[in-house]
């Protein structure tokens, strides 16, 4: 009885302990694409870009390599590189009334253009909607606070083993919430409320995000340096 | 609300959840185990005629049906001593070679049976009002189908690795796939096809699950169990609404003497009383508790972002009252109740309603039933209810609520005769069934997944699948079947069974027939084929009127060699062809554009003699499907081509030591080849290489038990070790990945289980 015991209580962490976890920095990965502005209406311009993750170094916000019009194909027209950044131009009227009576949507409804963005040699894909016909903002980071204090651009210091809060002001029946971190472990990453424990084998040195989406695609993050001391 | 941490953690955590409840049920699967019941000692032998030798013979006393005739008394003629059946209609008396038996017993005709060796032929009891007749049918009755078992109770418990479980017990039939974890099935899988194809029935109606869901446990104790018959195909014109097979349970009647035996473990803890009330009257009433719940918390870690507000518990309860209303008539009620809940937050944040899962799954079967006997006739009338309730909650937008109640009133009437129309031992059943349910149902969940479709990204968002209101699914069944010897070598069944399955429009016709052909030598030939259909009753299956029943049919050809009492070897080799398989459609919506085939053979060869009992079983099989018209075939998700069971058992005064080996193939898997990244909904989007295009690797075990028995006063009691994978084979079960399916992680069958269990019977 007590090895089977023992064999419990050790199953649970084995079973999630040795992938990459999703709040994890230090990946090869695509962190999340933003347009600006995530809607326009007729003749508004949006640039796409995005936050993105490399194994063993910082995170960097790119423009892709590669973008095309997925959905729908017959507004593959409105996106284009321009000046070294990929542009949606929001078509006429006339045109977002086609596409909405092509996609059954109601007379006065945004129409989503889905558009797909390729890094790394194309080995990271992602999808990015941007509403055509009505205009959206990406949402604001309201009241981030960090160890219990307003979060600035400095760099977070932290003490090794310690339980150090993370909370952002969004309710997360609304909002999406992601805190990553390349250095520590985080708990509840996903909530609005979480917290980053750097245990004693974890690099000392990294970085920390918060991403919030809302519910219009639009997107927002912030990336501060932490170290743990 | 992150959907990627949710879903794969949380799919992660429901497997690690299982997983961990399969340990602790392994570590304290209380023995449940009831000292296997003796042979009826030989009778004095006062009166007995003194020129003859006397030998002790046995035999057993079967019913026209091939049923063991329990309570049946058995003498010589002119003799004042006899003895009695034992439940599995056996006897062993004390006799002179060449005397001449009597079995007698109410609602039967006297037969006679002839002393000529030590162990006699069965003899076969016919109804009252129809001739004595002995039937040459060497060894045990026949199994109800080519490839069918029977367990009862005891070689239930004999079965080391079983730690006294049905469920885990069934593993070891050919033609049961073997799932080292059952993650997410409720249900078991016979000959390579889904869990929805066969049917598990308690008391010979339906049940909706066959264990909890923790701790792949049974939703009732082997010591509520009197029989299980396993019947992977070739199943009679009485059951029906299943494609695949049969497991039919039989609860356990009372016994003549008042006992009270109490169990506990770290997994559950139950009583169970039996007895009589009066003359006439026997009960039996059990209960049944989990103690995972107490045990549960402190073996979480404290690092694991996880809250069990309300901790993994069941509970389970069985009743069963037999009564002898008259010497033709029995009476009986059946109850079997249980009810799971657990509830938890996939943080220790309480107030996180969006990572909070909730589940209930109870029901309630009460069956109330008749049995009529007066010489050639006899009747099985019951009507049986059902409430059962499924409450599904994840985050704040999916869920699922149902409720069932059905009502099932059912009869068969059984006519026996020796002779008519130039064949005999003829008997002739004709039955009908209604089954009258009303769901309540409040789903808002994904699509769902059907077979072959791979594990979708979780989107704790999605609620594509809405319904929400209250519908009648009326089903009606009506059989009839003739089984008569055509010769005295060739026994032959034919039968029809028709099933209405009103709620969508559906009449089907299903012919089913069986030859037994008694070859020399101990050797019985079967053939078995039939057509069978299973309605649209799973997942949400039913919350459309356009799907329609899924279809088989099965041919068996099987072999049974009885050398020797307690001796069998049976194989068998069967086909079956799928038709009408459910699929979705590109929308989501369902079809009946799937086909399949399984083939295989399977081995079963039995010893149960003296303090031995063995078992070996192998079974082969190959499973595929086509889902789509110009669709590529592949295989089923349970497709399992090799699994080996070779079990022993030996006992010696209150020792019982026993081993059991397991091979089996691992099962399909889909492997993720990409993944796209939808970063609005931040969730990545597997891509998927060809459906089932990898597998597991085959697991191998050994597993061993040792039980000791004493008396402690009055109470006798029962301590075992039962250990499973001794030698710490740990093989892939399946693979996890990550979110974004860059990585994927073994996770791998338990290196060592072992159980102690100790029962007192007083």
């Amino acid at each position: 009885m007590a090895i089977a015991a023992v064999a419990a209580a050790t199953s649970l962490p084995a079973c999630i302990g040795d992938l990459d976890p999703a709040w994890q920095l230090d990946h090869d990965r695509i962190i999340a694409v933003r347009a600006t502005p995530p809607g326009i209406v007729a003749g508004d311009r949006s640039t796409i870009d995005a936050l993105l993750g490399a194994k063993g170094g910082k995170t960097s916000v790119a423009v892709p390599e590669l973008a095309q019009v997925v959905s729908p194909a017959s507004l593959s027209d409105t996106l284009s590189f321009d000046s070294g950044a990929w542009v949606v131009t929001a078509p006429s009227e006339d045109r977002l009334a086609a596409a909405r009576a092509e996609l059954k949507l109601a007379a006065d409804a945004p129409v989503p253009l889905q558009v797909g963005v390729a890094y790394a040699n194309q080995t990271l894909v992602a999808t990015k909607t941007i509403a055509l016909g009505v205009a959206e903002a990406n949402p604001p980071l309201v009241n981030v606070m960090l160890d219990g204090k307003p979060a600035g651009a400095s760099e977070l210091v932290v003490g090794k083993l310690v339980n150090v809060p993370l909370s952002i002001d969004a309710d997360d029946a609304l909002y999406d919430v992601a805190w990553l971190t390349s250095c520590g472990t985080m708990h509840d990453f996903d909530l609005p409320t979480a917290h980053i424990t750097v245990e004693a084998d974890d690099p000392d040195a990294g970085e920390l995000a918060v991403v919030l989406r809302d519910a219009r695609a639009g997107v927002a993050w912030h990336v501060w340096p932490i170290h743990a001391e | 609300m992150n959907a990627q941490r949710t879903g794969g953690d949380t799919a992660m955590l429901f497997r690690c959840l299982t997983l961990f409840a399969v340990i602790v049920a392994g570590a304290g699967i209380a023995a449940a185990q009831e000292p296997p019941p003796e042979a009826p000692p030989p009778a004095d032998q006062p009166g007995l005629p003194h020129d003859l030798p006397i030998a002790t013979v046995t035999g057993r006393i079967i019913d026209a049906a091939g049923k063991p005739v329990a309570g049946a008394t058995v003498g010589i003629e002119d003799a004042t001593e006899t003895v009695k059946t034992d439940r599995n209609g056996k006897f062993q008396i004390s006799v002179p070679m060449g005397s001449t038996l009597v079995v007698e017993k109410p609602g039967f005709d006297p037969a006679l049976a002839n002393v000529s060796a030590t162990k006699l032929d069965d003899v076969v009891m016919l109804a009252a009002g129809t001739n004595t007749e002995t039937i040459e049918i060497s060894g045990e009755a026949p199994a109800a189908s080519p490839g069918a078992a029977v367990l009862d109770r005891t070689e239930l418990q004999r079965i080391p690795g079983t730690g006294n479980d049905v469920v885990r017990a069934l593993t070891a039939m050919p033609g049961v796939v073997n799932l080292q974890i059952p993650l997410g099935y409720s249900g078991v899988v016979i000959r390579g096809s889904s869990p929805q194809d066969s049917k598990v029935l308690v008391d010979d109606f339906e049940v909706p699950v066959l264990f909890h869901n923790i701790g792949f446990r049974a939703l009732l104790p082997a010591e509520a169990v009197q029989s299980l018959d396993y019947i992977p195909g070739g199943f009679d014109v009485q059951y029906g609404r299943a494609s695949s097979g049969i497991v039919a349970l039989e609860t356990r009647p009372g016994a003549d003497q008042r006992t009270t035996q109490g169990e506990i473990s770290l997994i559950d803890g139950g009583v169970l009383g039996q007895g009589t009330l009066g003359e006439r009257t026997k009960y039996m009433i059990g209960f049944r508790r989990s103690t995972i719940d107490l045990v549960l918390p402190s073996l979480i870690p404290a690092s694991a972002d996880l809250s069990l507000t309300t901790v993994p518990s069941y509970y389970d309860g069985q009743l069963r009252i037999d009564h002898e209303l008259s010497a033709k008539w029995r009476l009986y009620l059946s109850s079997l109740g249980t009810n799971d809940v657990f509830e938890l937050y996939a943080t220790k944040d309480e107030d996180a309603k969006t990572k909070r899962f909730y589940n209930n799954t109870r029901f309630i079967r009460l069956t109330l039933g008749a049995q009529y006997h007066e010489g050639p006739w006899s009747a099985k009338l019951a009507v049986s209810g059902l409430a059962q309730q499924f409450v599904f909650e994840a985050g704040t937008l999916q869920r699922v609520d149902v409720r069932l109640s059905t009502m099932t009133p059912r009869a068969e009437i059984t006519r026996t005769a020796e002779r008519w129309a130039g064949l005999s031992n003829v008997v002739w059943r004709i039955g009908a069934e209604a089954s009258i349910g009303r769901s309540t149902v409040d789903i808002a969940l994904p699509l769902e997944k059907r077979e072959g479709e791979p594990m979708k990204a979780f989107d704790p968002k999605d609620t594509s699948t809405r319904f929400h209101g209250s519908f009648w699914v009326p089903d009606f069944a009506g059989w009839t079947a003739l089984t008569a010897n055509l010769d005295p070598q060739i026994r032959a069944t034919v039968g029809l069974r028709s099933d209405v399955f009103a709620r969508i429009g559906e009449v089907a016709l299903e012919p089913r027939g069986e030859l037994q052909i008694k070859l020399p030598a101990a050797l019985t030939a079967r053939l078995s084929a039939g057509a069978y259909r299973r309605p649209p009753e799973f997942q949400s299956e039913n919350l459309t009127t356009n799907a329609g029943s899924e279809h088989s049919a099965q041919v068996i050809a099987g072999l049974q060699y009885e050398p020797r009492e307690g001796m069998r070897v049976q194989t068998s080799a069967y086909a079956t062809d799928r038709s009408h398989l459910l699929t979705h459609n590109l929308d989501g919506s369902l079809n009946n554009n799937g086909h399949g085939t399984t083939t295989g053979a399977e081995l079963l060869a039995t010893y149960r003699g003296g303090p031995w009992f063995t078992w070996l079983s192998y079974s082969y099989s190959h499973s595929t499907r086509v889902d789509a018209p110009g669709a590529e075939r592949r295989l089923f998700d349970f497709d399992q081509p090799h699994s080996l069971n070779a079990a022993v058992s030996w006992k010696h005064g209150r020792w019982q030591l026993g081993g059991r080996f397991q091979l089996y193939s691992g099962l399909p898997i889909t492997p993720p080849v990409g993944a796209v990244f939808d970063s609005d909904r931040n969730l990545y989007l597997p891509l998927y290489g060809k459906v089932n295009s990898e597998r597991a690797p085959m697991h191998n075990q050994l597993d061993i038990r040792i039980d000791y028995s004493w008396k402690w006063g009055p109470t006798e009691m029962t301590v075992f070790a039962d250990v499973q994978n001794v030698y710490m084979n740990e093989s892939v079960v399946t693979y996890f990945y990550s979110y974004d399916y860059t990585q994927r992680q073994a996770f791998k069958s338990l290196p060592i289980i072992p159980s102690l269990g100790l029962r007192g019977v007083l």
